[in-house]
């Protein structure tokens, strides 16, 4: 009887040796670029540290400056409410707009193709570049888009010269008096205003993945609806949202982390100070400035981990609420 | 596959030798540093015409040397104070850094900059002592030694359009009663639109001005506290607020938009928007320029004024907001005697006045120190160029005073700005001595951090 002896390399340690070649580099670089500064800025946030002088451990000083900062209203406490103001309004609009582009685009008319494309095109415009062409097509003074508001009659906004919020009732209370009081004022857009539109330009990114879903949709359910006599709104609401939710869950999700790290677009709209008087200054702005102008290493790590920990929560959060609103297909519910 | 791999990798070849040939037939020979001289590498902010004016002083020193050779670096100037903290912090810093961010405290105190005194001799450190104006030396100041050498000021004086205030039977804004008259007359509030000139507008980020203006101070050296929260600052702070009131926050702050581009056809004095506004002296060659255009356009030449900030009842005469250039060598340096004689030669020490004089007729800025401003060759320009000379008397003014060189002093800028912001384009934001005393606290309290920390 002959008996089979495995090749060396089929023995769980051998295979590992024989991976490791492969992927050793890849290894190094999660090692040194992720690991070490994700557990080096866990300890960073309970020093003091300024890049020259060794840490020196302050216990939870910085923690307690978050906290306090968050309850006075300081930089930090108006760094979370840009964030949650820029996050609350771009994320659920470009998810109605990109689901909306979607639908629209899935629409089998002459050319289909030229308008997907026109739709996509603006995300794939840097961003930066992106950011200097609002800067001046919201310029308050001579943007295209007050110009166009000023067609309709509409006085425009301040967009990134003004703090006003559209979200802010006193802002729009104050506005109406002004016009009552027979002065000329602005509509209450302001700066962060200015940044969800700009986000909402960019929809093509979440619209493609939209679209990509939408044809998986199975034709036959349309089918049944329209022998019951379902139009197309009772069809959209409940075949085509349904169908989408997976994605439309995805897209929530990355949404939210993206817009928790938004940076690029406001470092330049702001000049990087997160003006005017603060209202653009984000978390990660923030925290970009307290590290790299302040020199404030353990504050801006402390910011970076509670930053971490905000959006683990809101993404179990938003994971344990889905199953009440995502729907798999064929899965069990 | 195997062949067209074959096919591939010539040429890859013949394109790297190609680019590498290319690259060194670029070279600049200005940069190729002579086998015999040791290199200062020189980091600095300036572009535009300014960059010829520094590449020619360059090229003057290194022809008058023997000894060093510097070679010059022109970097973007935003974020130029990371970039050099972080190749401090990374162990590879140039010899010499020119630039104006206020950072000198903070990296004095880290131990990351050179002491002049060590760098000067004895009669070079009496030299600077006697010569450098007060506002230079307060620049480059920290703890009583001296870190920068300050290579140019940044004075702040108020712009008039005197065609435009003349037509309007208006005085030029030299008194404190004129000025606040100019808007009244030119900009009546209740009839004012975006569309219209405006008498003065001022801007948040000038509380550093106005502050001292109407009196005050922002920090105490002798105690080491921050006096951000002194009853002129907020009276100052009023009255910038006062605008906004007048006028609306948001048009206020949308009519604003643009103004802070530093030069060129933009300049809001230039287009007419405002009567009267606070700025630097390299606004003079742009308004010689404009006249020079209008006069070989055969147009009526619009005629211009400066004058110092005036002072109200109470308040600072000839003070205001002082910037400036500053030379900083990294403890680091591997050439910081190369960088010294760059740094003496720009800034006209010891028998270099000439040399200074021609830079700063060429660049139109204001010398550091008195011999340089009495060299001939600037007293020319100052003849040919007669709105500059406001700015030199105002140079050797005691009450024109920098930022506080304190360590924290970004916080301390983000935070006096972000009050004067608050304040002038928010209807809701707090009196302004309530946000001024909280911006004292926060910027005293990081202050007193950054002092404990230990070195």
């Amino acid at each position: 009887m002959t008996r089979v002896t495995p090749h060396p390399q089929a023995r769980p340690l051998g295979r590992i040796v024989a991976a490791l070649p492969f992927v050793g580099p890849w290894l190094v670089g999660f090692l040194a670029l992720v690991v070490y500064p994700f557990a080096a800025t866990l300890y960073w946030s309970f020093c003091r540290y300024d890049l020259l002088s060794p840490p020196r451990p302050v216990g939870t000083a910085n923690y307690e400056r978050l906290a306090d900062e968050l309850l006075s209203g300081g930089r930090f406490g108006q760094a979370v409410w840009n964030t949650a103001y820029y996050a609350l309004l771009s994320v659920p609009l470009s998810i109605a707009l990109g689901v909306s582009l979607a639908v629209i685009l899935s629409w089998k008319v002459r050319g289909q193709a030229v308008f997907r494309t026109l739709i996509f095109l603006p995300s794939v415009v840097p961003t930066v570049a992106a950011a200097v062409v609002w800067t001046w097509l919201l310029d308050p003074k001579n943007g295209l888009v007050n110009k166009a508001l000023s067609i309709v009659g509409l006085p425009g906004g301040g967009w990134f010269t003004s703090v006003r919020e559209s979200l802010n009732p006193a802002d729009w209370s104050a506005t109406l008096t002004a016009w009552q009081a027979g002065n000329q004022a602005l509509l209450p857009f302001g700066s962060k205003d200015g940044l969800v539109l700009m986000s909402l330009w960019g929809v093509g990114n979440f619209m493609i993945i939209y679209l990509a879903a939408l044809g998986n949709v199975p034709k036959q359910l349309y089918e049944a609806a329209e022998i019951d006599g379902a139009g197309p709104l009772r069809r959209f609401r409940h075949i085509t949202l349904p169908m989408l939710s997976p994605v439309i869950f995805f897209n929530l999700v990355m949404g939210i982390i993206q817009a928790v790290q938004a940076f690029t677009q406001v470092y330049i709209v702001s000049e990087g100070q997160g003006g005017p008087a603060g209202s653009t200054l984000v978390l990660s702005l923030h925290l970009f400035r307290s590290a790299f102008r302040e020199l404030d290493m353990g504050y801006a790590s402390a910011m970076a981990w509670t930053l971490f920990v905000l959006v683990l929560a809101v993404t179990a959060v938003l994971f344990r609420t889905s199953r009440h609103w995502v729907h798999h297909q064929g899965a069990a519910r | 596959m195997n062949v067209r791999r074959l096919q591939i990798a010539p040429l890859l070849v013949l394109g790297i030798a190609l680019a590498v040939v290319v690259a060194w037939e670029d070279r600049d020979p200005a940069q190729v540093v002579p086998p015999d001289r040791r290199e200062v590498v020189f980091w600095h902010f300036w572009g535009g015409r300014d960059r010829a004016v520094v590449e020619d002083i360059v090229a003057r020193f290194n022809a008058s040397q023997d000894e060093h050779f510097v070679r010059a670096i022109a970097m973007p100037g935003n974020n130029l104070d990371l970039k050099f903290f972080l190749s401090v912090a990374g162990g590879d810093p140039p010899d010499l850094l020119n630039q104006d961010d206020p950072i000198v405290a903070d990296w004095a105190l880290r131990g990351v900059l050179m002491p002049i005194d060590e760098l000067a001799s004895e009669a070079e450190q009496e030299e600077l002592r006697r010569e450098l104006f007060p506002a230079a030396r307060k620049l480059g100041e920290y703890d009583g030694r001296l870190y920068a050498l300050c290579n140019g000021l940044d004075v702040r004086v108020l712009y008039y359009n005197k065609t435009l205030l003349d037509a309007h039977g208006l005085a030029p804004p030299t008194t404190w009663d004129n000025l606040n008259r100019i808007n009244a007359v030119i900009s009546p509030p209740d009839e004012w639109n975006p569309t219209r000139p405006i008498g003065y507008l001022p801007d948040p980020r000038r509380l550093w001005a106005w502050g001292i203006v109407f009196g005050g101070r922002f920090y105490d050296e002798a105690d080491g506290r921050v006096t951000a929260n002194q009853p002129p600052i907020a009276r100052a702070l009023d009255w910038m607020r006062s605008f906004s009131e007048q006028y609306g926050a948001d048009r206020v702050s949308a009519f604003r938009t643009g103004d802070q581009s530093l030069t060129g056809a933009s300049s809001p004095l230039l287009q007419g928007r405002y009567a009267v506004v606070m700025d630097g002296q390299w606004r003079v060659r742009e308004i010689m320029a404009a006249a020079e255009a209008a006069r070989r356009e055969g147009e009526a030449v619009t005629q211009y004024g400066v004058t110092p900030l005036p002072a109200p009842p109470g308040g600072k005469e000839n003070a205001g907001w002082v910037n400036g250039n500053l030379f900083v060598v990294p403890r680091a340096a591997n050439n910081p005697e190369g960088a010294w004689a760059f740094m003496k030669f720009w800034c006209g020490l010891a028998g270099h006045e000439a040399e200074a004089a021609r830079a700063c007729v060429a660049g139109g800025w204001i010398p550091p120190t008195r011999r340089v401003t009495q060299h001939p060759v600037f007293q020319r320009y100052l003849n040919d160029n007669p709105l500059f000379e406001t700015f030199v008397d105002l140079a050797e003014s005691e009450n024109q005073v920098p930022r506080p060189v304190v360590p924290g002093a970004a916080l301390f800028d983000q935070e006096l700005v972000g009050a004067a912001e608050r304040a002038m384009y928010r209807d809701d934001a707090p009196p302004s001595q309530e946000l001024l005393d909280g911006v004292t606290r926060r910027v005293q309290q990081r202050i007193e951090e950054l002092a404990d920390e230990p070195r």
